[in-house]
């Protein structure tokens, strides 16, 4: 028992990680329907860039994580301006190339740039383990699910209680419709684009704090994205939670009771279950596209 | 007339054959020596530290002039630790670049793939890092292997463990690839002889980032001691994460352990872990200490094991160069396999198998971030 309870929580901590690294996939996924092959790679710089302004730029934590997310929140701005614009409305292929071509040459400058070493990015307060009867967890991992929680209900509220998110829900659903209503649609877009690469960067920071920041990390992080958006229905909010929890709490127990050496199959296991049995995904909002 | 012909002919003769000797010659201003590894990919990292030590030997061999009265040109080339690609990069080596002797190529798997086409050139190949036992057991005369395998090092330090460290029971966690695998079968078989037992063998894959699953079922096995075999990322993490696991376990390793990058990942987790390594920059012999000096002074680092291994590689194989008196195939394989080279850590022969053995490996302990000597045995040549 004690030990179903530890790997319960190491489950739902990595759920709410994993939740926490699909967010900016859930948006510009789920929600533009960009196929975004550069989502580890938008990760990835948040661990990097971390790295660097607390490292180089003496930072602490927390204003380390305010100036990734103005810096990568910029630079996506300006990568949907500049390259996602171009393709837009010419279906998914040419956007599924750019991607792929931006991920590559995001990682190839990052290892250009700083090379293949792990980096490690300063931690926001000092870690040690806390014991919950049989649970150890540490503070670090309680810090960062409270502010993967606050971020994605943040994003939900931006979504769905601003008007920012409403211009964002009316361009998606039609794009024609919503710009003869008088919404600068190419704004809503850049401005959806840049917050998925905030939320991506965010959470690629505050993960590297726990394990550690490198240029190649992306892939596997783009990869586990995917299968939270799929499982949770795309786009939605709620589903990429139930999404990351299912698939940590899954990994954990599977780790848990049968072997750790092939963790990875469950994810995928579990994707084609709901392609099967479910295919808008757990929480779907499907009804909302024409 | 008919002497000024002949004079003229002679002239001319004398003049076409100089032009005949010095023409190769100018062609081949410098022994090329080719190199692959991985410069992408999940291994870069420890691919980028080879070269890095490998360019170091270079520019030593170099500043003393060279072998064969000639320079020692490098040509580097990015096989990612891919069969197929490291294939491409002996192709273009020896087809373009024309080296006359290969190096490389660190992950056993792409090894594997370029050994055929070595003997397919006939041209002699070096590694200084692939462990896979079975790659020496394929009969490739062209093969040299200037590095340990899991067997030797298992061999070479299951006594220490079991005895000095006394440890009862150990569990084996492994990265989920070959050299994982086959470091944990090695430990395990030969711990499990001096009568030490298995709580618990697991294994996990490349870049996994959270261990606490895999933790918490080694906790719960209480094991006296942890054997992992694990890289730089992978070990780091899980080692933080045994700390904060409260894992209370000796811990011993196999893999770039004890380097400063790992201590620094690492921090105060680091205290107290034992890691099994061909080299250690902290060895205190005279030749280690200059080999440090110079790659400090270079890289400003400390060398750890890959940095070791291509300085070491690349000196072998410049040595046998020299040592077969030309850049002929035939010469250079046989002067190999007289090797006799004084490496910083001890010094390498090679079996007639080519593995070679008789270079010093290690255990040392991490205190105060940096990694002491406990012991340190030589490894004997395998039966």
């Amino acid at each position: 028992m004690d030990l179903f309870l530890q790997f319960l929580t190491n489950g739902l901590v990595v759920g709410v990680f994993y939740a926490l690294s699909a967010l900016g996939l859930t948006l510009i996924f789920g929600l533009m329907r960009v196929v975004n092959f550069a989502h580890g790679e938008f990760y990835m710089l948040g661990g990097v860039v971390g790295w660097f302004v607390t490292t180089y730029l003496g930072l602490d934590f927390f204003s380390g994580l305010v100036l990734v997310a103005l810096a990568i929140g910029s630079f996506g701005w300006l990568v949907d301006r500049f390259l996602i614009e171009r393709v837009r409305g010419q279906g998914e292929e040419p956007g599924i190339l750019l991607t792929i071509g931006l991920s590559i040459f995001l990682v190839n400058i990052t290892l250009l740039a700083i090379g293949p070493a792990p980096l490690k990015v300063a931690r926001a307060i000092t870690e040690g383990p806390i014991f919950l009867g049989p649970v150890t967890i540490t503070k670090m991992r309680l810090l960062a699910m409270v502010i993967g929680i606050a971020l994605i209900v943040g994003a939900h509220a931006i979504i769905h209680r601003t008007r920012l998110g409403s211009a964002m829900r009316a361009t998606f659903q039609d794009p024609m419709a919503a710009s003869l209503a008088g919404i600068r649609t190419k704004q809503v877009y850049a401005a959806t684009f840049a917050l998925g690469c905030t939320l991506s960067a965010l959470s690629g920071m505050l993960l590297a704090s726990i394990y550690s920041a490198q240029a190649s990390v992306g892939g596997l992080v783009s990869l586990k994205s995917f299968v939270v958006v799929i499982l949770g229905g795309m786009g939605s909010f709620p589903g990429a939670i139930a999404g990351g929890l299912l698939l940590g709490v899954a990994e954990a127990l599977w780790g848990g009771y049968v072997a750790t050496g092939m963790v990875d199959i469950i994810g995928f296991l579990l994707v084609i279950l709901i392609l099967v049995l479910r295919p808008q995904g757990l929480f779907s909002i499907r009804a909302e596209r024409a | 007339m008919y002497r000024y012909v002949l004079g003229c002919a002679l002239a001319a003769g004398v003049a076409a054959s100089g032009i005949a000797a010095s023409g190769p010659a100018n062609a081949q201003d410098s022994v090329k020596i080719g190199l692959v590894e991985p410069l992408t990919g999940s291994v870069a990292y420890n691919g980028k530290s080879v070269v890095e030590g490998a360019k170091l030997a270079v520019e030593q061999i170099n500043a003393k002039g060279g072998v064969l009265g000639k320079p020692v040109e490098l040509v580097i080339e990015d096989g990612q630790c891919a069969p197929a690609n490291s294939v491409n990069a002996v192709e273009k080596l020896v087809q373009k670049d024309k080296v006359a002797v290969l190096v490389g190529a660190f992950c056993s798997s792409a090894t594997a793939a370029i050994m055929p086409v070595a003997a397919k050139y006939k041209i002699p190949l070096v590694t200084g890092v692939s462990s896979s036992a079975a790659l020496t057991e394929q009969n490739n005369p062209w093969f040299f292997r200037a590095a340990e395998t899991d067997a030797l090092m298992a061999k070479a330090f299951a006594k220490i463990l079991a005895n000095d460290l006394k440890l009862k029971s150990v569990a084996y966690v492994g990265v989920n690839d070959d050299w994982g695998r086959g470091g944990v079968e090695e430990f395990s078989r030969d711990l499990s002889a001096l009568g030490v037992k298995t709580a618990l063998t697991e294994y996990f894959d490349h870049g996994s980032t959270d261990f606490f699953t895999l933790l918490t079922k080694l906790r719960a096995a209480k094991p006296d001691g942890i054997f992992v075999a694990a890289e730089t990322q992978d070990g780091s993490i899980l080692v933080k994460q045994l700390q904060e696991m409260g894992v209370q376990s000796k811990v011993f390793g196999v893999g770039s352990w004890a380097t400063a990058d790992f201590i620094n990942l690492t921090g105060d987790a680091a205290e107290g872990i034992y890691a099994a390594v061909p080299y250690v920059s902290s060895v205190d012999t005279p030749r280690n200490q200059d080999f440090v000096k110079a790659y400090e002074a270079k890289y400003k680092v400390k060398p750890g094991k890959y940095g070791a291994a291509g300085y070491n590689a690349l000196n072998i194989t410049a040595q046998a160069i020299a040592q077969a008196g030309s850049t002929d195939a035939e010469a250079i394989r046989t002067a190999l396999g007289k090797t006799d080279y004084k490496a910083p850590n001890g010094e390498y022969r090679f079996t007639a198998k080519g593995q070679a053995y008789g270079f010093d490996a290690v255990l040392v302990r991490i205190e105060g971030g940096t990694p002491k000597v406990v012991a340190s045995s030589p490894v004997e040549a395998p039966q």
